[in-house]
């Protein structure tokens, strides 16, 4: 018989009382290490954790304004369609039309504040030039609008308007041009505007054949001028540091990169009937033969003329349209250059009434010195967003406006950091204040990778940075990142892409004579 | 030969074993509560409006309405470390049981694995009617029809003065 103490208990029963307790103790500690541990790994630095030191693309600074009373460049638009339009907003121009509809009893809506607000780059709109009589007057009554940004001007000096490119090129009034104009014409103009001395910026794809590039890479050679082509996508802040990251190595070697169209409307796949001013169009207000370039005369065509992409005498097929947007942005980051061979497939399956632009496409091109291939799904039939991917060693990054790296479950780089492998690894996004890894719910900041850009804690329109940067170079300052070169490779890349379609076969560039091999 | 326990007519195994079951139950309970108030971002809200099956309105409905979600919040929280402490130190645990269940049903049902309702991304396996939560619902049923907080547990230091 036990003995009880006063309290009617034996130590047998305090001990049978108390038995489970050390749990509670072993829980503590358990609780306390787990947590101990997590902590860690979410308060690891991101630098430490992808092993560089610093990013150094993310300290860049706006460059300062270049222009004065005495360097103002005249500059003028040939081809003012919507494109157009986007692009004189950005130097700083909008239509009457625009001011009215962005302001209510005098208040700038938001978009028109930022134009107001947006840096002045102290260029002159001084002539205009298009096929289309009502893209000729929007431009004149954009000249002459006087709301420009900080503040009004004086006396607003109608642009002049050109019923040729070639007239305006041989002027004196223009220092500089900016071609947005079908695909057909880029090269010719582009050229006899360099032979003419003129600075340009030319929209993208850069030409229409790969013989095209070529003359006009050596043009642009020999004459110096300053030649900026339209991928705004260079000034994107995530493109920059996606090429700082490829380059210290945090992506590990790349194996493999996947590039998208993903579309399905009639306007995503570049039908324009229903735009704004097309219905304006006819016979007599469109110069249809200073329209046609070099294509052979043939009888005018409204739904040529205006969905002019769908084409292939006049656009370049959805590679040029789109792809070349993909690759240009995946060239800035992973340097690709010109593949050694492509193959493509696919079909113009669903818009059969417009042209003949293939809506599903796959394209293969091939990297054999750096030991990997890009993919190009072009779909115009589904639009689930998939943004670029790089399938690098070390860990897989989808990168468009923003960046999100998982890390690779077999990764030397990373093997001593334990995530979970569905935890993003690194994540960037704009319009946030810093980069860090975040819990990444906000896919939906990735979407769309055209809009602005973050720079020196600003948000600043990619568009407007990349004519800045144009503009400055014309000045002396610096020089225009989508040069000649990225140009080149651009237009060669999308154009075999497109040759490898059109002939079923694998195409191979030559490039001692650079040329594309067929078969 | 059955050796009995002085207190009861479990044998020492069955003890053990309901007493471990208890512990292991407990645990779950403590860890899920204290993650949750430790986590000053945590919300029964996400969990809420994933909710499917016949009672999803009613639930979805909790989220929806702030001053009812901070009451679940709290709640819930503190109802799990309560439980799970209860069970662990085998203090009240006959009513830790009821409360333990009380919290299991209302996760059941919020998102019931019935027949033609597709697994919600709340669940990490496959389940058709049967799920881990309505095993531990009848666990601490179990629990509740076999105490042991009188034999091994705190309720033993009042037991005995009995």
């Amino acid at each position: 018989m036990e003995e009880k103490k006063s309290n009617g208990m034996s130590r047998r029963d305090t001990i049978k009382a108390l038995a489970t307790l050390p749990v509670l103790g072993y829980f503590g500690y358990a609780y306390n290490a787990n947590l101990l541990k997590i902590e860690e790994a979410k308060a690891q630095d991101y630098l430490e954790r992808l092993k560089i030191d610093k990013i150094e693309v993310s300290e860049e600074k706006l460059s300062p304004p270049t222009g004065n009373s005495g360097n103002r460049i005249r500059f003028g638009v040939v081809g003012n369609g919507w494109r157009g339009e986007q692009l004189l907003k950005s130097l700083g121009y909008v239509h009457p039309d625009y001011v009215e509809d962005s302001s209510e009893n005098g208040i700038p809506d938001k978009g028109m504040q930022k134009f107001l607000d947006q840096e002045d780059l102290n260029v002159e709109f001084a002539a205009v030039c298009d096929t289309f009589e009502v893209h000729t007057r929007r431009g004149v009554e954009i000249s002459a609008n006087d709301l420009r940004p900080f503040g009004k001007k004086r006396d607003p000096k109608p642009a002049k308007v050109f019923s040729s490119y070639k007239e305006m090129i041989a002027s004196d009034d223009i220092d500089a041009i900016i071609i947005a104009t079908a695909d057909h014409t880029h090269a010719q103009i582009a050229i006899e505007a360099a032979k003419a001395g003129k600075h340009i910026y030319l929209e993208k794809p850069m030409t229409h054949s790969i013989e095209e590039a070529v003359e006009l890479r050596k043009v642009i050679k020999d004459t110096g001028v300053v030649f900026q082509l339209g991928h705004q996508n260079r000034q994107q802040m995530s493109f920059k540091i996606a090429n700082e990251l490829y380059e210290k190595g945090v992506f590990g070697d790349v194996s493999m990169v996947q590039v998208y169209t993903n579309r399905n409307t009639d306007f995503g796949a570049w039908i324009r009937d229903d735009a704004f001013d097309h219905k304006l169009g006819n016979k007599d207000n469109i110069n249809w033969e200073e329209f046609l370039g070099n294509v052979p005369l043939c009888e005018f065509d409204r739904k040529k003329y205006f969905s002019w992409q769908r084409y292939s005498e006049f656009g370049t097929s959805i590679t040029g349209n789109d792809l070349s947007h993909q690759f240009e942005c995946m060239n800035q980051v992973l340097k690709l250059g010109i593949p050694e061979t492509v193959v493509a497939l696919g079909g113009q399956y669903y818009y059969k009434h417009h042209g003949d632009m293939p809506d599903v496409f796959n394209a293969v091109f091939n990297y054999p010195e750096r030991g990997l291939t890009m993919t190009y799904d072009g779909n115009l039939k589904n639009d689930a967003y998939r943004p670029s991917r790089i399938l690098g060693s070390a860990g897989t990054v989808d990168v468009d406006r923003a960046i999100l790296m998982y890390k690779d479950s077999h990764s030397d780089r990373y093997k001593d950091i334990i995530l979970d492998p569905s935890d993003p690894f690194y994540y960037y996004a704009p319009d946030d204040d810093v980069d860090a890894i975040s819990s990444a719910t906000s896919q939906v900041y990735m979407k769309g990778g055209y809009g602005p850009t973050t720079i020196d804690g600003k948000t600043v329109e990619a568009t407007l940075l990349h004519l800045k940067e144009w503009v400055d170079a014309i000045r002396g300052q610096g020089k225009p990142s989508c040069d000649i070169e990225a140009g080149f490779e651009e237009a060669v890349t999308f154009n075999l892409a497109n040759l490898a379609y059109e002939h079923k076969k694998v195409v191979t560039w030559d490039k001692v004579n650079e040329k594309a091999i067929i078969g | 030969m059955r050796k009995h326990n002085q207190y009861s007519e479990y044998s020492n195994w069955q003890v053990s074993a309901l007493v471990i079951l208890r512990v292991l139950i407990g645990w779950h309970f403590l860890y899920e509560g204290v993650v949750k108030v430790l986590n000053p971002h945590w919300s029964a809200a996400g969990f809420l409006n994933a909710s499917q099956g016949p009672f999803a309105n009613l639930f979805k409905g909790m989220a929806s309405n702030s001053g009812v979600l901070e009451v679940i919040n709290f709640c819930n929280q503190w109802g799990l470390v309560l439980i799970g402490l209860s069970l662990i130190v085998g203090l009240l645990s006959r009513w830790a049981s009821i409360g333990g269940m009380v919290l299991l049903f209302l996760y059941y049902i919020s998102n019931p694995p019935f027949i033609g309702i597709e697994a919600s991304a709340v669940a990490e396996g496959s389940y058709l009617i049967v799920n881990k939560n309505l095993i531990e619902l009848f666990s601490l049923l179990v629990l509740y029809l076999f105490p042991t907080g009188n034999i091994i547990g705190l309720n033993r230091l009042f037991a005995s003065r009995k």
